[in-house]
């Protein structure tokens, strides 16, 4: 593999962790009761630090739209699907359509930044919006 | 109270996306503060949502509101320009929110 294909392949793994720390931040944030369970109160802060610094590895090689859009996109799959195995919840099939609508439409959101390239590169390179405190966005 | 708490919480995470655009690379300590210190109040009103909010539904409102607000925010007051695939994005999550609280299932 060529290097600029190892740190392709390093940095989609970086993005997919960073996918998989987020899931663990919700499910954590929704364990610790109001930052009340001391346990996962603090899963939640090392999760929170675990997902940026994962996510700002990938967006230095990955489109920061599309980073964004796939890291989001895991994170709440992730939380709707496994919700239920970690608490008293129920995946409805109601619930299971309209959290797909609005997961669909967050993702959609985000790859929709990619479309006009030159206000992209004005905002990443003078910096007014970011989505999450990442070095690497905007 | 949860809707309220959520609110706050989507309110926090979009100014963390504006603080973390001034942040410069977390060069600039002041909004790197800001950036830090907004993300730990968005955490806990959201974990505060989330006593009465399944997880699932909880996180992908509190994500999805914020991405809505900061699209809006930004082409409001910061120069970005809204598209019609934007536009599909804001209907489709709106949409969702709103068919998430009729049937019952927010």
């Amino acid at each position: 593999m060529s290097n600029a294909a190892k740190s392709s392949t390093n940095a989609w793994l970086s993005l997919l962790l960073a996918g998989g720390f987020e899931i663990g931040y919700a499910l954590a944030v929704g364990g610790s009761e109001g930052f009340t369970v001391l346990t996962w109160s603090l899963v939640a802060v090392v999760f929170f630090l675990l997902t940026l610094y994962a996510l700002s590895l990938a967006l230095r090689t990955i489109d920061v739209s599309i980073g964004y859009a796939v890291w989001a996109g895991i994170g709440a799959v992730g939380a709707a699907v496994l919700g239920p195995l970690f608490f008293d919840e129920t995946l409805t099939p109601a619930k299971g359509i309209w959290l797909t609508v609005i997961i669909v439409g967050v993702v959609w959101l985000k790859l929709a930044d990619r479309t006009k390239p030159e206000a992209v590169a004005g905002t990443q390179e003078s910096g007014q919006l970011a989505d999450r405190p990442s070095p690497a966005q905007v | 109270m949860h809707w309220l708490y959520l609110a706050i919480a989507v309110a926090f995470e979009i100014l963390v996306a504006i603080a973390a655009g001034k942040a410069e690379g977390f060069k600039n300590r002041k909004w790197t503060g800001i950036t830090l210190a907004s993300g730990a109040a968005a955490t806990f009103f959201l974990s505060k949502a989330l006593l009465t909010f399944d997880v699932g539904v909880g996180y992908a409102l509190w994500t999805s509101v914020a991405g809505v607000g900061i699209t809006v925010l930004g082409a409001l007051f910061f120069g970005q320009r809204l598209n019609v695939n934007k536009a599909i994005g804001i209907l489709l999550v709106i949409g969702g929110v709103v068919g998430l609280q009729l049937s019952g299932s927010a």
